[in-house]
Formats: C-alpha cells, sequence, structure tokens
C-alpha cells in the first residue's frame, strides 16, 4: 500500500537523545512529524535516499537577536555595513534581502534554513514591544521562533521583591509572559540597567548594591524571579545575562550570580563574556577564568550555559545592558544608539571588529572555545555566538570545526595575539568534540534545556525538522551547506536553494496565575505607563501560526538540586 | 580608438550603469559589453539597452555622451583608465573611484566622488550635494583622490572626508566639511552656514570675496601665508583649473577648531 508518507532511507543519522549514534536507519515521516514505521507492507509515498549523508534533527538556536525594535534599529544604523555586503536576490519563491551583520527579516529566514538550523529564539525583548518583534517574526520565514521577554529591570517585579511580596510576584510574572506571548523571562543586567538610567555612567559592580529608589540588589532579583519561574514550571525557567559583562574580573560576579540561582534550574547566557579574570589594567591583568566556572558547571546540574563565541571580523554589538552599549562605545569610539524602555529596560547598540591582533579579542575568542571543551557534559552548554554580538550565527560552521579538529583550533591559535597562550589555557586543551557530541550542543541540548520536547531529535512524536549533511574531512564545509533541510516534513531546502519557504510557528508559554493580580497591574499601569492596561497584552488572534508550549508546575523540592 | 557610449534611452526612471568602467570592460569584447546588466528602476536591463556601443575598450578610455542626466554610478569603483562624459550626468559618479580619471563637459549629480580612494574627478560645470562625502551611517568619506568642480556645488561637501583636495570654483552651500576628519577643501565663491561642524582635523579653505560666517566654535589664531597654498594652485592649473590671479599672494586669517570635537582642524579665510 502506498501512502502520504516520506521516507528517509539510510542514512547514517543522529539523535542524541534517542541514543542513535550514527547507525545506518531509516526515518518515517507523516505530515509533519516523524513516526514509528509502519507495519510491512506499507510503502512510502516518496522515498529519498539518504545513504553516505549525516542525517541530523534541525539545528536550535536558543540565543540570538533576529527581532524587536533594537535588532530593527541596529539595521537602520548601519546602512554602511549592510552596502557593503552581498544582497539577497529576490526569486519567484523568496523575498530579497539585505545581509550585514543585522541582516533583514527575510533574509534572517533564509540564512537560518539554509544553515540547517530550523528553530531561533530572540533573547531579549522588552514586553511593551512584544508587538513589533511578532510582526518581525512573522516576517521571518521558514524557522520555527519565539522571544524572551526582559523582567530583570522591570519595576514591578522589583517593587514586588522589595515589597517581599512573592504571591504578587507569582502572579505577576506569568501574567506578563502571557501578555507579552513570550517564552521565557530574561534578565539582562539585573539591576544595573536600572542604576544606568539614574546616574550618569551609573552601573552596579556587585550583585549585593542596592538598586535606587527599590532598594532591591541584583542578587534578590536573579533569586526572586528564579524562584518564581521554577515555580510556575516554565520550561525554560530563567535566562540570566549576568551584571558586569565584559569586564575584567566579573568572573566573581557569574559565581556569584550563579550561586543566587539557590540551586533551581537557570540558564547564564553568553558565559564568555562573563568569565574574565584581571581587574582594573585591562592589558595587564585581563585573562580566563573559564576554569573555575567550568568546574563550578561540571558539578551544579541545576546550571546550564550557552557560549557567546566572538569570532573575528566587523559586527553589531546589541543589548538590553544599556550601561553595556555606552561602554563599548567609548571603547571603540564607534556610533551608539541608546533607548530607555519605560519601566522595563534598557537598550544600547554600537558596532564592534573583533580583531585578532588584539589582546582582548583573541582572550575572548580563545575563552569561548574553553568553554566547550571544559564543560564534561555536553548537555549543559550550547554552541551560541549571541548573534549578532559576538559574530553573525553564520559563524557555526567555523565554530564546529574548531572543536572538532584540535589541529585546526592550534593552526589559528598561532595567528591570534602571542599572548593569550599564557593568558588561557586553550592549548592544553586536546579534547575533540564528535559528531554526536556537535549535535547534542548544537540542537538536542538546546531544545532540551528550552523543554521543547518535540524538538532537536527524530524519535516518534518529533516535528520533522531533519538537515541532511554530505560527510567531508573539513567540518565547516559540511555544515555550512546542508544536502537537505526538512522543515516540519517539508523539504525547504536542496542544495542551497529554498524550495518551500513555508511560515514557520511561534512559540509561547500561557501560565496559569490568580486572577486578582490584574487589579494592582491596572492600578499599575494606569499610574505610570503611557499605555493603558487593556491595550497591552497581544490578542491570541494576534499572533498567525501560535504554539503554546505547557508549563509544568514543579514542588519546591523537584525543582531544585544540588 | 576610445569606446563610445552614446545614450539614447527615453525614459525618466533611473538607469544605474554600476560597474561599467575602463578596467572591467578592457577584456570584453563589443558582443559582450552590450550584455553587461544594468538597472532601469529595479529591472534587470542590458547596457544596450540604453547605449548604442562602438569602439574599442581595449585602451582603457571610455566617452559617454547624451542625455545622462538620469543615469547613475557612472564610474563607480574604477581602478584605472578614464571616463569623458559630453553631457550632464546623474549621482553617483565615481563613488568609491581607486584610480583613473573621470572628466564632464556638463554638470554632474549628487554624490560625485562619494567615498573616492583615488583617481581625479573634474567636473567643468557644477555639481549637487555630498561632493566627495560619507554615504549615510559609513565611518569615512573620500579617502585620497581629487575633485575638482569648476563650477557651484551644494551642501555637505566633503562630509566625514579622510584624505585628498575637493576644489570648488565657484559657490557652494551649507556644512562644508561637516564631522570632516582630514583632508583638504578650497572654496573660490561664496558659501551657506555651519561649515567645518564637528570637524576633527582637515582643512578648509574660503578664496573668495564673501567670506562665511564661521561658527562660534572656531577661534582666530593667526594671519599669514601658508606655504602649502602654492603648491595645492600649482597642481590645480596643472590639473586645467583656472586660478584668480587675485589668491595667489593673498593673506589668511587663520582659525582652529571645532572646538566642540578637539579644535585641530582649520579654516581659512582669504584676508
Amino acid at each position: 500500500m502506498t501512502t502520504s508518507y516520506l521516507k528517509l532511507a539510510g542514512g547514517y543519522v543522529y539523535d542524541p537523545l534517542n541514543g542513535v549514534d550514527g547507525q545506518v536507519q531509516d526515518i518515517w515521516i507523516l505530515d509533519d512529524k516523524i513516526v514509528e514505521p509502519p507495519g510491512p507492507g506499507v510503502r512510502a509515498g516518496r522515498v529519498i535516499d539518504m545513504a553516505g549523508y549525516v542525517v541530523m534533527p534541525g539545528g536550535v538556536d536558543m540565543h540570538c537577536h533576529i527581532a524587536g525594535p533594537k535588532v530593527n534599529m541596529a539595521r537602520k544604523m548601519r546602512p554602511e555595513d549592510k552596502r557593503r555586503d552581498t544582497i539577497v536576490e529576490r526569486t519567484l519563491k523568496t523575498h530579497s534581502g539585505t545581509m550585514g551583520s543585522v541582516p533583514s527579516t527575510f533574509a534572517i529566514g533564509y540564512k537560518y534554513i539554509g544553515l540547517g538550523y530550523t528553530t531561533a529564539f530572540d533573547a531579549a525583548v522588552p514586553p511593551l514591544s512584544a508587538r513589533h518583534a511578532h510582526e518581525e517574526l512573522e516576517d521571518t520565514p521558514c524557522i520555527d521562533k519565539g522571544f524572551f521577554v526582559l523582567t530583570g529591570n522591570n519595576h514591578f517585579v522589583m517593587k514586588t521583591i522589595a515589597d517581599e511580596e512573592p504571591e504578587k510576584l507569582k502572579g505577576f510574572l506569568p501574567w506578563l509572559l502571557g501578555a507579552a506571548k513570550g517564552y521565557a523571562p530574561k534578565l539582562v543586567n539585573p539591576g544595573g540597567v536600572e542604576v544606568w538610567k539614574h546616574h550618569p555612567r551609573g552601573n552596579v559592580d556587585t550583585i549585593d548594591q542596592t538598586v535606587d529608589h527599590y532598594d532591591v540588589t541584583p542578587r534578590q532579583i536573579i533569586s526572586g524571579l528564579t524562584r518564581t519561574a521554577n515555580e510556575i514550571g516554565l520550561p525554560h525557567p530563567v535566562h540570566i545575562h549576568c551584571n558586569n559583562l565584559g569586564m575584567p574580573g566579573n568572573y566573581s560576579t557569574t559565581l556569584n550570580t550563579m550561586d543566587a540561582l539557590d540551586g533551581h534550574q537557570g540558564h547564564i547566557t553568553h558565559i564568555q563574556f562573563h568569565s574574565y579574570g584581571g581587574g582594573e589594567g585591562v592589558e595587564e591583568t585581563f585573562c580566563s577564568r573559564a576554569q573555575e566556572l567550568a568546574d563550578y558547571v561540571n558539578t551544579h546540574d541545576n546550571v546550564t550555559v550557552d557560549v557567546g563565541n566572538i569570532m573575528f571580523g566587523e559586527t553589531t554589538s546589541m543589548t538590553g545592558d544599556g550601561p553595556l552599549g555606552y561602554y563599548l562605545h567609548n571603547v571603540y569610539g564607534t556610533k551608539w544608539f541608546s533607548a530607555d524602555t519605560e519601566m522595563e529596560s534598557g537598550c544600547g547598540i554600537a558596532p564592534i571588529k573583533y580583531r585578532n591582533e588584539s589582546l582582548v579579542h583573541a582572550l575572548q575568542w580563545a575563552i569561548g572555545l574553553e568553554w566547550y571543551l571544559l564543560v564534561h557534559d555536553p548537555w549543559r552548554v550550547v554552541m551560541s555566538t549571541d548573534s549578532p554580538n559576538g559574530a553573525s550565527f553564520l559563524a557555526y560552521p567555523q565554530i564546529i570545526r574548531l572543536l572538532m579538529d584540535s589541529s585546526y583550533r592550534n593552526e589559528i591559535l598561532k595567528t591570534v595575539h602571542p599572548e593569550v597562550v599564557n593568558r588561557c589555557i586553550l592549548a592544553d586543551l586536546k579534547r575533540e568534540y564528535t559528531l554526536n557530541e556537535i549535535c547534542i550542543i548544537t540542537r538536542a541540548g538546546p531544545a532540551k534545556i528550552l523543554g521543547l520536547k518535540n524538538k532537536g531529535h527524530l524519535g516518534p512524536g518529533a516535528d520533522a525538522d531533519i538537515t541532511v549533511y554530505l560527510p567531508h574531512e573539513n567540518k565547516q564545509i559540511m555544515f555550512e551547506l546542508p544536502r537537505y533541510v526538512f522543515k516540519s516534513g517539508v523539504l525547504v531546502v536542496e542544495d542551497s536553494e529554498i524550495r518551500e519557504p513555508l511560515q514557520g510557528k511561534t512559540f509561547h508559554v500561557d501560565p496559569d496565575y490568580d486572577l486578582e493580580i490584574e487589579k494592582d497591574i491596572s492600578d499599575w499601569f494606569e499610574k505610570y505607563y503611557s499605555i493603558k492596561f487593556r491595550n497591552y497584552p497581544i490578542q491570541d488572534g494576534y499572533l498567525h501560526k501560535p504554539e503554546v508550549v505547557d508549563c509544568v508546575q514543579n514542588d519546591e523540592s523537584s525543582s531544585k538540586s544540588n | 580608438m576610445a569606446l563610445e557610449l552614446t545614450y539614447h534611452g527615453n525614459t525618466n526612471i533611473p538607469v544605474e550603469i554600476e560597474g561599467i568602467t575602463p578596467d572591467i570592460l578592457q577584456p570584453l569584447s563589443l558582443a559582450e559589453i552590450e550584455q553587461l546588466r544594468v538597472f532601469h528602476g529595479k529591472d534587470k536591463c542590458v547596457l544596450a539597452d540604453f547605449f548604442k556601443i562602438t569602439g574599442d575598450a581595449s585602451d582603457l578610455e571610455m566617452h559617454l555622451s547624451g542625455q545622462l542626466t538620469g543615469v547613475h554610478w557612472i564610474g563607480t569603483k574604477m581602478q584605472c583608465g578614464s571616463i569623458t562624459i559630453n553631457g550632464n550626468c546623474g549621482r553617483h559618479l565615481g563613488s568609491e573611484m581607486r584610480g583613473g580619471s573621470i572628466t564632464v563637459n556638463g554638470d554632474a549629480g549628487d554624490w560625485i566622488g562619494a567615498e573616492m580612494k583615488g583617481g581625479l574627478i573634474h567636473v567643468h560645470g557644477n555639481a549637487g550635494h555630498q561632493v566627495g562625502a560619507a554615504y549615510r551611517g559609513s565611518e569615512r568619506g573620500m579617502n585620497r583622490g581629487t575633485i575638482i568642480v569648476d563650477g557651484d556645488a551644494g551642501n555637505e561637501i566633503g562630509l566625514t572626508m579622510r584624505r585628498g583636495l575637493i576644489v570648488i570654483g565657484g559657490n557652494a552651500g551649507d556644512l562644508i566639511g561637516f564631522n570632516m576628519l582630514a583632508g583638504t577643501i578650497m572654496v573660490f565663491g561664496s558659501s551657506g552656514i555651519r561649515h567645518g561642524a564637528g570637524m576633527r582635523r582637515g582643512t578648509i579653505v574660503f578664496m573668495g570675496d564673501d567670506q562665511p560666517q564661521l561658527l562660534p566654535s572656531f577661534r582666530q589664531a593667526v594671519k599669514y601665508q601658508p606655504e602649502f597654498m602654492r603648491v595645492v594652485l600649482r597642481k590645480l592649473v596643472k590639473n586645467g583649473f583656472v586660478v584668480p590671479e587675485e589668491t595667489l599672494n593673498a593673506s589668511y586669517n587663520l582659525y582652529h577648531g571645532d572646538m566642540i570635537d578637539g579644535g585641530r582642524g582649520e579654516i581659512l579665510l582669504r584676508a
């Protein structure tokens, strides 16, 4: 009997979540899902021969900047970046677009899917601008997506923590995520952005410094939000951009932040930028402290990290960390954009060029690689460039090669500032990633950390997001140009050409909360916001292909480990 | 024998001929040149749709003629050779060019020599705005080379320029040398307002009788006869520019500025 099954026959399958490590297998697809092989006598309607090819789940980028007001502002403030780069030409099926370090919306979708990535999350959207982010995500084709909601400097959050009203926070946080149709709470320089708004060059130096007006500390914000998010049972409880990003000696802040999780599940993002030793005199003392931090991660199961590699070249820094944007502008003398999102967050944007002859930049590059090589369990470290902050997501294949080929890594190490080898231990790390481990840190791991049960694996019930590579000795070449990319069971990319630019889903959460809280929030809005309470939430009908990811409430003990 | 391109287009929609430069055309046959891609608005066309093409490109010499005011990006990114335009031409003439020379026997539009990195552009008529400027967002404008406009020009001449020489024989508009990083701009006629605003280094010289009022962030230093002026004027004469007699041995009032950005730039007003 011939059916509408699609069968990918005889590829080397990498599916670490289901314990498959390069065995030759068939993958059966029905509609948009992977299914069990049907019984004997059932023939697939279409069979694609995968013999000799490597078959993996579609890539999952859990931390990038692809939509929302800061991304769009970066596009506008860097026309020169786009003018110098290639253009994405219009075809009968695809839109035209521009590249540069911040590609246009359609181009982002095409480039991600062309790279074999089928899911991506924007890491920092002010809830007040969520509507804008959703509009852009709708124009980002081919991939599933979602975004994290900035909460670490939200005035209501800080007030409830200062007033020691955890129940109110437990009502507000799910309301906010549901109102923004966001996926997870994001903490960016918690408390520090608020201090920046109050003082010239203001920021916090430690997580125990008091934030103006609200009289709370970053530690209290981190602990309060993390505990609440875990209690709500969010699929990805908290996503934390620590205080003091990029500052020499910031590793102690990072350690303290991990401690402030109090054993609850939490994710520390672009940890490379938070792993520095040294003091005020940057050039003299700046060094890697990745080892100490990785030791902590290796011994504390509640912490996961993504790396935030930098790669050499020109890019655009964009962040909800307002004081960081100002710092970069002063260091590099480049143009700068700063924004204050009322009651909620800040923003800083500045162009940046990472140079291999710069000791600081070269060390940043090395520290990123150290992280992959020092964390023992690949399920708890995720590949990211904080695109575009460290580099474009298009640099992932090169990072894969650096991880899988130690001789290549050492060759590149010889081309960077010579002092780097004395300031970090990268030269001593001989570990080489396997294809299975690459599969974990680029798709299976991030999907698991995000709580996406249907992503990152090829078992029955999984979304049929599949990337097929032609094996090559040079892993950069192998991962740059997938032979096929299937999204939701549809062959979207074949030989680098987009065949069917379908529209992906938007993931968000819709957690329950005590409706009584709405009275307090409404009063708060009427008092302080420039927008009416009733106009703030994004209506269900606003999203085009939404998918709600369930929250699973845990009791206090089960959400804590170590 | 030069390559002759005679414009026969009849359209109000911009025609963009980026990439049609002597160095690119030199190895090509006439048939190949005719099929080179140009844009008519958003539509892709070929060069022969708009130009009658004769002659030979091998000697790196191109002549363009006809009503070329709607033809843009002539000589963009050219590396060497020469282009002569008989008539008026459009915007972005010689932008980002690195070498060679462009002569316009007529007027040119905006953005001529924008971000150029070498070579010579000589417009015998007038030019538009943003001569030798940086494109919006760029860190640097013109960065080597020479632009001579015998007639008038518009606003923002030498915007964020880094190196090179711009000479305007007639009048100019506002904001000459705005955010200038280095280089030299000379204006022989009258001009508008707010010149040198935000300039860090570089020299702006006003040679005319009608001197502009400078911003209060410029401070007078001295009156003198700069040695370099003779060298520059000799170069201009060599390039066929008519230098007014009264400027040859003139003295100048030197002003330093812009004081809001370091004050290392200079504006010279002919005394």
